[in-house]
C-alpha cells in the first residue's frame, strides 16, 4: 500500500441555504495514496465538487475529518488552510478562476510568489512555455480563448510542482479538442512531476484514465471503490 | 405610449437599487446649490425688508469730517417728519492703566429713530441718562477687555463716563461696514468737554431721517444733491440700504455656489460612473433586445428615458434637501449671521438648483448613454461593449449642453469672470486629472511587472488591480482628485493671504497708527517718542480728508469709473517741499513758498488706473469746500507695509486755514520688550487724551477674524464637494465589491492569508488615494496661484503643511471608502464564490 496524502473520515458537508439546512456531503471516508489518480463522478449535485472542495481545504467539514499530507487539516482556519495549500496543493476549476486584472504570467507565478518561492517568474515562464502559451504571457485572461485560459490555470496550479493536484471538471467549459489537449496535459503533469490527482468528471472516457474512480451519489459514495 | 417608455418602465420595475450613487451624486450637488441660494435669497429680503432699520430711517445723509451747516440741517428738518444725528468716530476707552480702541457712536435723543438697541439688560435711554458723569453703553466683548462691570467709571478723551450698559445688537447695523473696534455709544452732548470733537478730528456725520409715507425718495435724492452739490453731502436711503452687504453677500453667494457647481461635477463623475455600470449590467438586455430588432435609437431611448426619470428624483430629492435644511435651522442660522435674514421658500434659488442638477446630470450621463447604442447581438455570448466613440450629434448634445450650463453659471451668478474662471479651473483640473489616472494606470501596469516588486504579493497585486482594463481608477482620481483640488485650492489661498497678513505685514508695518493729534501737540507728541528707547522710527504728516468730485470738471466717477480712490473719503496731506523718501516718476514738486493755483502730486499706480496725466485737473471737497488743482507730479507710493501712504498731496497754500490734525505712523525695535507697545500707549493716552491709538496688530486680528469667517464658509462648501466625491468613492468601491469577493477567493485559494489579502486591498486604495491627492495639490496649487497672482495681487508661496493634509485626507478616504467594502471579500469562503461563478 502507497503512502496516504488525502483522508476523510466520515466527513460531512451541512450547508445552509434559503429552504434550510441541506446535507451536500453525508459521512463519506475515503483515502488516496501517492501517486494515485483519482476519478469522480456521479450526477449532478451528487457532491462531487464539494467532496474535492473539502479535500483542497477550500470547504471546512461540518462533521468529521480530514487529513492531507499526514496532517490533520480539520480544525485550520481560513488563513491556516491557506498556509497550507502554499506549495503544497494546485487546483484547476472548470471556470478557470483567473485574476482578470493579472497577466497570464502574473498568474501563473502568483502561488509561486505567495509561497516565497524566489525564481517564481522564469517557472512560470517555463511553464507556460509547456503548456503551449509562451507566446501570450502578457495577455490578459479577457484577451485568452476558453481553452487558453485553462491551459494558464494549469500551468498556475502545477509550477509550485504542488504533491496534490485537484482539477473540478477543468473541461467542462471547452469544445472536445480543447478539452482532450487540456487532459493531455494534466495526466502529462501528473506523471512528469509525480503528483497526486482527484479529478472531478462526467466524461466516462476521462474517469477511465484514473486508477481509481469513485462514483458519488446524494452525498455518498456509491458502492465499492472507497 | 412609445414602445421606448413601455421598455423603459420594465426595465424600472426593478426599483432604484444599484441608483443610490446616481440619486446621493445629483441630490448632495443640488442640495448644496438650493441651500446656498436659499440662504443667500434670504438675506437679500431681510436686507430689502429690514432696508429702513438698518439705515436707522427712511434716507441718511453723511458728511465726512464736518457737521451739518445750518442751512443743510434746515433742510433736512424741513422734509423729514423726524430727524437724529448721529457722530461715528474712533478713540481710545482709558479705565485705569488700560487703553483700548473703541468706536464711538455719539448719539441724540431721538436715536435709534427705528428698532432698538439691544442691551443685556435694560435700555439704551436709561443707559445714557447722566447721574454724576454722563452714562454709556459698550459692547460686552470691549468692557470685559478692559476689566469693566457696570456701574465702573472711563474716560474718553478727558471727558469721564460711567457704563450702564452692554450691548448685544445694534439696529442700524447697514452703514457700520468694517470696524476695526468694538461699540461704545454715547450722547454726542456728553462729548462737549472730551477734547475729542475738536476742528479737524477724524469723524463722520450722519443725518437720519423719517419721512412722510408718500415721500418720493428719488426727487428728495436729487433735490438735495442739487441743492447742496460738492458740499460732501452723501445721501443712501432705504431703497438700498446696505449695498455694501447686499454686494458683499452677493458676492460670497455668487462664489458658494460656484464651490457646489465644482461639487456637482464631482458628483457628475459618479453619475457617469453609475449609468455606465448600469449599462453593464444591462449589456445582456439590450443585446437581446438588438436580437430582437431593435434599433440603436430605440435603446438610448429606453435608456435616456430612464435616465430622465432617475435625474427627476435625484433633483427633486437635492431640492427637499436644500430646502428643509435651511427651514429646519432657520433660528441658528439668523442668529449667526450678522445682518437680518428671512427664510422661506423662494423659488429662484430652487430653480436655479434644479436646472444646474438637470444640466449637468444629462452632460455626464450622456456619454455613456450614447455607447449603449454600439451594443451589438454578438455581445449575447461574447459580452461587453464594442469599442469605438459614440456618434458625433453626441459630442454635439454634450458640447451644447456643457455651454448651457456654463451659460447658465455666467448669467445666475451675476458674476462672468468668476463663473467662467470656475468652469475653465473645474475642465482643466478634469483634464489634469484624467490625464494624471491614465498615467497612473500605466505606470502600475508596468511596475506590476517590475523584477524588483517580484515576491512582494500584497504591492504587486494593488499595482495590478490599478492598472488593469475597466479598473476603477479613473473614476475614483477624478471624483477624489476634483473634490480635494477645490480644498487644496481653498487651503492654500486661505494659507497664503493669512501668511500674507500675520506674518510678512507686522516686519515692515509700523506697531502704532496714531490719529486725531492737534498741531499744537505733535511736536510734544514727537518728542515724547523719541525719548523712548524702543521706538525706531516716528513719521507724521498732516491729514485733512476729501472727496475727488470731478475730474477735467466731469462727474469723477463717470470719467473713472468705480476705482476705490473714488469710492468715498480719502486722507489728504500737504508738503511745502518733496520729502526725502518720496520718489517721483513724473512732473516737478512745487517750489518752495508756492502761493501759485493749487497743485497736486498723485500716487503714480492709481493715476495709471483712473487713466490721470500729468495737467489733469482734480476738484475735491474738503470740508465742504471745493478744492480745483492740477496734477503737477506723479509718485510711488507703497500701501504693501501699512506705513503711511497718501494718494494726494496738496502745496500747503491751496489748503492754508483749513483745520486739520496730523497722523503719526510709529514704528517699534522688535526686539523690543514685550510691554514696550503698552507702555508707549499709555504714556501718550495719559498726556494727550484726545489722541486715539490704533494698534496695527490689533487691525491685523480683526482681518484675520473675518477671513477666518469666510475662509470657514468655503471650507464647508468645498467639504460638500469632498463629501460628494467620497459618495463616488464609496460608490465604486460598492460596485468593486463583487470582483474584490472573486479576487480574494482566488488569492486564498493559491494560499494567500487573509492579512496580505487585506493589505494588498489597503494598498491599491492608498496609492490611488495618494495619486489623486498629489494631483489635487498640483492642481490646487495652481488656482491658489492663480487667485493669488491674479486677483490678491499678493506673491504666492506653496504650503507645504495644507498640501499634506490634503494628501493624507485623499488616503484616507478611499481607505475608509475601500475598507468598508472588504469585510464580505475577507470572510467569504472561496468554494462558495467560485462555485457561484460555474
Amino acid at each position: 500500500m502507497t503512502e496516504t496524502v488525502l483522508a476523510l473520515e466520515d466527513a460531512w458537508l451541512t450547508l445552509a441555504g434559503n429552504a434550510g439546512r441541506v446535507d451536500i456531503l453525508k459521512g463519506i471516508t475515503l483515502s488516496v495514496g501517492q501517486g494515485e489518480s483519482l476519478g469522480l463522478v456521479g450526477p449532478s449535485g451528487s457532491g462531487k465538487s464539494s467532496l474535492l472542495m473539502l479535500m483542497g481545504g477550500l470547504e471546512r467539514v461540518s462533521k468529521g475529518r480530514v487529513s492531507a499530507l499526514g496532517q490533520d487539516i480539520t480544525g485550520l482556519d481560513e488563513d491556516g488552510l491557506a498556509k497550507f495549500r502554499r506549495g503544497r496543493m494546485g487546483v484547476v476549476f472548470q471556470s478557470f478562476h483567473l485574476i482578470p486584472t493579472m497577466t497570464a504570467l502574473e498568474n501563473v507565478a502568483l502561488p509561486m510568489e505567495i509561497a516565497g518561492i524566489k525564481d517564481a517568474f522564469p517557472r512560470a515562464k517555463d511553464e507556460l512555455d509547456a503548456v503551449g502559451l509562451g507566446a501570450r504571457m502578457q495577455h490578459y485572461p479577457a484577451q485568452l480563448s476558453g481553452g487558453e485560459q485553462q491551459r494558464v490555470a494549469l500551468a498556475r496550479a502545477a509550477a509550485p510542482r504542488p504533491a496534490i493536484l485537484l482539477a473540478d471538471e477543468p473541461t467542462g467549459n471547452l469544445d472536445s479538442v480543447n478539452g482532450a489537449a487540456i487532459m493531455e496535459l494534466i495526466f502529462g503533469l501528473r506523471d512528469r512531476h509525480g503528483a497526486t490527482l482527484v479529478l472531478v468528471t462526467h466524461a466516462p472516457e476521462l474517469a477511465e484514465r484514473c486508477s481509481r474512480v469513485v462514483r458519488l451519489v446524494d452525498g455518498r459514495i456509491d458502492g465499492a471503490g472507497a | 405610449m412609445s414602445l421606448a417608455w413601455r421598455i423603459a418602465r420594465a426595465e424600472l420595475r426593478g426599483g432604484l437599487r444599484g441608483f443610490w450613487v446616481f440619486l446621493a451624486c445629483l441630490a448632495l450637488g443640488v442640495a448644496a446649490i438650493a441651500g446656498v441660494g436659499m440662504v443667500r435669497s434670504a438675506i437679500e429680503a431681510g436686507l430689502t425688508d429690514q432696508g429702513a432699520v438698518l439705515l436707522g430711517g427712511d434716507a441718511q445723509v453723511e458728511f465726512t469730517y464736518r457737521f451739518a451747516t445750518a442751512e443743510e440741517r434746515g433742510f433736512l428738518d424741513q422734509i423729514a417728519t423726524k430727524t437724529s444725528e448721529i457722530v461715528d468716530f474712533r478713540s481710545m476707552v482709558v479705565s485705569g492703566d488700560a487703553h483700548v480702541l473703541t468706536q464711538v457712536k455719539a448719539v441724540d435723543d431721538n436715536y435709534p429713530l427705528l428698532g432698538s438697541v439691544q442691551l443685556e439688560s435694560g435700555d439704551l435711554a436709561t443707559a445714557l441718562t447722566s447721574s454724576d458723569t454722563p452714562g454709556a453703553a459698550m459692547d460686552g466683548i470691549l468692557a470685559d477687555q478692559i476689566g469693566l462691570k457696570l456701574g465702573d467709571s472711563f474716560k474718553l478723551g478727558s471727558q469721564e463716563f460711567t457704563l450702564q450698559g452692554r450691548i448685544l445688537r445694534e439696529p442700524d447695523t447697514a452703514t457700520g461696514g468694517f470696524a476695526l473696534a468694538p461699540r461704545t455709544i454715547v450722547k454726542t452732548k456728553d462729548l462737549a468737554q472730551s477734547g475729542l470733537l475738536e476742528p479737524g478730528t477724524l469723524f463722520d456725520s450722519s443725518y437720519r431721517l423719517l419721512l412722510p409715507p408718500n415721500a418720493d425718495l428719488a426727487a428728495l435724492q436729487t433735490e438735495a444733491e442739487a441743492k447742496f452739490r460738492d458740499s460732501g453731502l452723501r445721501w443712501s436711503d432705504r431703497r438700498k440700504a446696505a449695498p455694501g452687504v447686499a454686494r458683499f453677500v452677493d458676492r460670497i453667494g455668487a462664489f458658494l455656489i460656484l464651490v457646489g457647481l465644482a461639487g456637482l461635477a464631482v458628483g457628475g463623475v459618479g453619475v457617469a460612473a453609475a449609468v455606465r455600470s448600469y449599462l453593464e449590467v444591462k449589456i445582456a438586455t439590450i443585446a437581446t433586445l438588438r436580437t430582437l430588432g431593435a434599433t440603436g435609437g430605440l435603446i438610448f431611448q429606453t435608456y435616456l428615458i430612464q435616465i430622465a426619470v432617475l435625474t427627476a428624483f435625484g433633483v427633486a430629492l437635492g431640492l427637499i434637501l436644500g430646502i428643509a435644511v435651511p427651514l429646519a435651522l432657520a433660528g441658528p442660522i439668523q442668529s449667526a449671521l450678522p445682518f437680518p435674514a428671512q427664510i422661506a421658500l423662494y423659488p429662484r434659488p430652487i430653480i436655479e438648483a434644479a436646472f444646474y442638477g438637470i444640466t449637468s446630470a444629462f452632460l455626464f450621463a450622456l456619454w455613456p448613454l450614447a455607447r449603449s447604442e454600439k451594443v451589438r447581438a454578438a455581445a449575447l455570448y461574447r459580452g461587453g461593449f464594442s469599442g469605438g466613440w459614440p456618434r458625433a450629434r453626441y459630442a454635439l448634445a454634450m458640447f451644447a449642453l456643457a455651454a448651457l450650463l456654463i451659460g447658465g453659471a455666467v448669467l445666475l451668478s451675476g458674476t462672468a469672470n468668476l463663473a467662467l474662471g470656475t468652469a475653465g479651473g473645474v475642465i482643466a483640473a478634469l483634464i489634469v486629472l484624467a490625464l494624471a489616472a491614465w498615467g497612473l494606470i500605466r505606470l502600475a501596469r508596468r511596475s506590476a511587472r517590475l523584477k524588483a516588486l517580484r515576491g512582494k504579493v500584497a504591492l504587486r497585486a494593488a499595482l495590478a488591480s490599478i492598472g488593469a482594463p475597466r479598473a476603477e481608477t479613473m473614476q475614483v482620481v477624478l471624483a477624489l482628485g476634483l473634490g480635494l483640488t477645490v480644498l487644496a485650492a481653498v487651503g492654500q489661498i486661505d494659507s497664503n493671504l493669512r501668511a500674507a497678513i500675520s506674518r510678512d505685514l507686522p516686519t515692515r508695518a509700523p506697531a502704532f497708527f496714531f490719529v486725531d493729534i492737534q498741531p499744537d501737540q505733535i511736536d510734544g507728541f514727537r518728542a515724547r517718542l523719541a525719548a523712548n528707547l524702543a521706538v525706531t522710527k516716528v513719521e507724521s504728516a498732516p491729514m485733512l480728508r476729501g472727496i475727488i468730485t470731478q475730474i477735467n470738471g466731469q462727474d469723477a466717477r463717470k470719467v473713472a469709473g468705480e476705482h476705490w480712490v473714488l469710492a468715498g473719503d480719502r486722507g489728504v496731506t500737504y508738503a511745502a517741499s518733496q520729502p526725502a523718501s518720496t520718489k517721483l516718476t513724473a512732473g516737478t514738486w512745487w517750489p518752495d513758498n508756492y502761493q501759485g493755483p493749487p497743485q497736486i502730486s498723485f500716487a503714480a499706480e492709481e493715476a495709471e488706473e483712473l487713466g490721470l496725466k500729468l495737467g489733469d485737473k482734480l476738484t475735491l471737497n474738503i470740508l465742504g469746500r471745493d478744492i480745483t488743482a492740477s496734477i503737477t507730479s506723479l509718485r510711488i507710493v507703497d500701501f504693501s507695509n501699512a506705513g503711511m501712504g497718501f494718494v494726494l498731496t496738496l502745496d500747503p497754500a491751496a489748503v492754508a486755514g483749513a483745520p486739520h490734525t496730523d497722523i503719526a505712523t510709529v514704528y517699534v525695535d522688535s526686539g523690543a520688550d514685550p510691554g514696550a507697545e503698552a507702555k508707549i500707549l499709555r504714556e501718550i493716552a495719559t498726556a494727550y487724551p484726545n489722541i486715539t491709538a490704533i494698534s496695527v496688530k490689533a487691525a491685523i486680528g480683526r482681518v484675520t477674524e473675518a477671513l477666518t469667517a469666510i475662509a470657514k464658509a468655503t471650507t464647508i462648501a468645498a467639504m460638500a464637494t469632498l463629501l460628494t466625491g467620497f459618495v463616488v468613492l464609496i460608490g465604486a468601491a460598492a460596485s468593486g465589491e463583487r470582483a474584490r469577493i472573486y479576487e480574494a477567493a482566488v488569492l486564498k485559494v493559491l494560499g494567500a492569508s487573509r492579512a496580505r489579502i487585506l493589505l494588498s486591498f489597503a494598498l491599491r486604495a492608498a496609492l490611488m488615494g495618494a495619486a489623486a491627492g498629489v494631483v489635487a495639490i498640483i492642481a490646487g496649487g495652481i488656482a491658489g496661484w492663480a487667485v493669488m497672482r491674479f486677483v490678491m495681487e499678493s506673491p504666492y508661496a506653496f504650503e507645504p503643511a495644507s498640501a499634506l493634509s490634503i494628501v493624507l485626507g485623499g488616503i484616507g478616504a478611499t481607505l475608509l471608502a475601500s475598507l468598508i467594502f472588504v469585510l464580505r471579500p475577507l470572510a467569504s469562503r472561496p468554494a462558495q464564490v467560485l462555485r457561484s461563478q460555474e
